[in-house]
């Protein structure tokens, strides 16, 4: 860049770059002003409860209030516990179908794995979410957490598949053929040469999935019952009598908690990489 | 392949012993699992809603049939509006997105690694907090009172209380909002890959910056304006949660109505054929897109 600026040597050949700058900035701003503001109005004091539009004092009250808030702390929890479960069944499922998408011996069926998760990919949520709470309504299964984690798992699976297929995209054949050469069934194979190679991808699927499961509103919000809320749900219903700043506190908890346990999960994704590389040098 | 399955067998006499599965077996089981799950949490669900759609409404239950009465329902008067002002609506606000996605992409492609993981790690970072939390605050924040009502009036744009929730402009503002992340990623992911030397030799034989943008970068960028415009225009489609919000009583789009159908009228059949309605729009769109990247499969795989 720097030599291209010096061969023209004019002013004018920055303006482009300087209006890209700030073109980028004002989209980063745009991103970020609706959470720093939701964060800051978490210590709003609001009117009667309610949280309001224009700033009415400071206060930590409603951080304290959150958490002795039997109802919205209930939400939260369920919230983990779905997400965790979506997360443990998309990876399982999800590492087949994008292994599945490579491997498999018969094209047809390949090119059949990957239109399904495309599939998955493209319907709109409210169209699932519907065509959910039609069909646990004809079949009468009973919603339960169970229902609402089957019901989130299709868009989490075709995520978790798609980062597996490219990484299983990039491993080198030879090595499973050299492993079956020796004696290894299918399964070994997979378990000792494949596992440890698309760990990290698998990682970084299940907390994208794990994300979204609790992030989850339009399918929830068809699926839940009394005694399966999440905390999505729970704002969504809470927004028709006025939100208290304490939902305010408790989104912001989370958001805090859900980027430490990335920080987390980032490194632990960083160091599992490190011990290859070493070896290859 | 072949060759190597042949040599393979003589060389592994304990695989098919031992009760060990055989390769094809293993194969067939990982392909199954998924297929399974999905077909029963999935496509049997999508499968109801398009019978669903054939059958006839009646008092406090359903009478499976064929008749196709729900769908010019549910395509005249109120829900045919609903429908067509979703279509355009899902377009304009896609495209409105992609135009300002693009510059931002193509802005955090040219830096060098470093930079470029801290660019695209500011884009992402909001998309892990709540969605309903971060448009509950763009209520806040558009409401009469709020920031951007002093901030429009300090920097005397804009005069007196601010108007601008329960009106289209704030469900547009909040649509390109929720999807401008995931707009950015499939474009920057494309433009990152351009080979440089293609735009050297572009810049080197006496195109302009603006003429190798136009005649190499862009052509070059279809499959990402395509996964970007699939991305956003599709859920789109189906949004409930902003319309409802920003956008107030006036202006429903299909979303909500299809909703309103199941949870409010009962009408499954109605409901159900919208859906599907929805279904063949992004059908439709899918098909265009398919267009837009033509050529573009051998280079992808």
């Amino acid at each position: 860049m720097s030599a291209e600026g010096a061969r023209i040597g004019d002013w004018r050949s920055r303006i482009p770059d300087a209006a890209l700058l700030i073109w980028y900035g004002v989209a980063v701003f745009f991103l970020f002003a609706p959470i720093v503001a939701a964060i800051v109005y978490s210590f709003n004091t609001g009117v009667v409860n309610k949280q309001t539009a224009t700033w009415t004092g400071w206060t930590l009250h409603w951080y304290p209030a959150a958490w002795y808030d039997l109802s919205l702390r209930r939400s939260v929890e369920q919230s983990f516990i779905v997400a965790f479960w979506t997360a443990l069944v998309s990876v399982i499922v999800g590492a087949a179908l994008g292994y599945a998408m490579v491997r498999h011996p018969v094209a047809s069926v390949r090119r059949l794995l990957a239109g399904l998760t495309y599939v998955l990919l493209i319907v709109p949520e409210s169209v699932i979410g519907v065509s959910l709470l039609l069909f646990y309504a004809v079949t009468r299964i009973p919603l339960s957490t169970a229902t609402l984690v089957a019901g989130i798992t299709p868009l989490t699976i075709a995520v978790v598949a798609l980062i597996m297929r490219a990484r299983v995209l990039t491993l080198d054949r030879r090595i499973e053929e050299a492993a079956a050469d020796l004696g290894s069934s299918r399964l070994t194979t997979i378990r000792l040469i494949i596992l440890p190679q698309v760990a990290p991808a698998l990682l970084a699927g299940a907390v994208m999935a794990y994300t979204f499961a609790f992030d989850n509103l339009v399918v929830s919000a068809f699926l839940t019952t009394p005694q399966v809320n999440t905390l999505p749900v729970y704002l969504y219903g809470s927004l028709q009598y006025g939100p208290s700043p304490a939902v305010y506190a408790a989104a912001s908890a989370v958001f805090v908690f859900t980027l430490v346990m990335l920080g987390i999960a980032g490194l632990i994704y960083r160091s599992s990489r490190r011990p290859p590389a070493a070896a290859d040098a | 392949m072949t060759a190597v399955e042949i040599t393979g067998h003589p060389r592994n006499p304990g695989g098919a012993s031992a009760g060990a599965l055989a390769p094809r077996a293993t194969d067939h089981m990982l392909a199954a699992i998924p297929t399974l799950w999905l077909a029963v949490f999935f496509l049997a669900p999508l499968a109801f809603t398009v019978v669903f759609s054939f059958g006839r409404s009646t008092f406090g239950g359903v009478e499976l049939g064929f008749t196709l009465d729900n769908y010019a329902t549910a395509l005249s008067g109120f829900y045919g509006a609903t429908f067509l002002r979703t279509v355009i609506f899902a377009a304009s606000a896609s495209a409105l997105c992609l135009a300002a996605a693009y510059p931002v992409a193509y802005f955090i492609a040219r830096h060098t690694s470093r930079r470029r993981t801290l660019a695209i790690l500011l884009i992402l970072i909001p998309y892990f907090s709540s969605f309903l939390i971060r448009v509950m605050a763009l209520h806040m924040l558009m409401s009469r009172g709020g920031a951007s009502e002093i901030v429009l009036n300090a920097l005397h744009l804009h005069d007196g209380p601010l108007d601008i929730l329960d009106t289209q402009t704030a469900v547009f503002i909040g649509m390109v909002y929720a999807y401008l992340p995931i707009a950015i990623v499939p474009l920057f992911v494309v433009l990152d890959r351009i080979p440089r030397p293609l735009i050297e030799a572009s810049r080197d034989l006496g195109a302009s910056r603006l003429k190798t943008f136009l005649f190499v970068t862009l052509p070059l960028s279809r499959p990402g304006i395509a996964t970007a415009v699939l991305l956003t225009a599709v859920p789109m489609l189906g949004e409930m949660v902003i319309p409802k919000l920003l956008g107030g009583s006036r202006g429903v789009l299909m979303g909500q109505a299809i909703a309103s159908q199941y949870l409010q009228s009962q009408n499954y059949p109605l409901g159900s054929a919208m859906a599907v309605l929805v279904l063949i729009a992004v059908a439709v769109i899918v098909l265009a897109l398919a267009r837009l990247t033509k050529g573009f499969d051998e280079v992808a795989a």
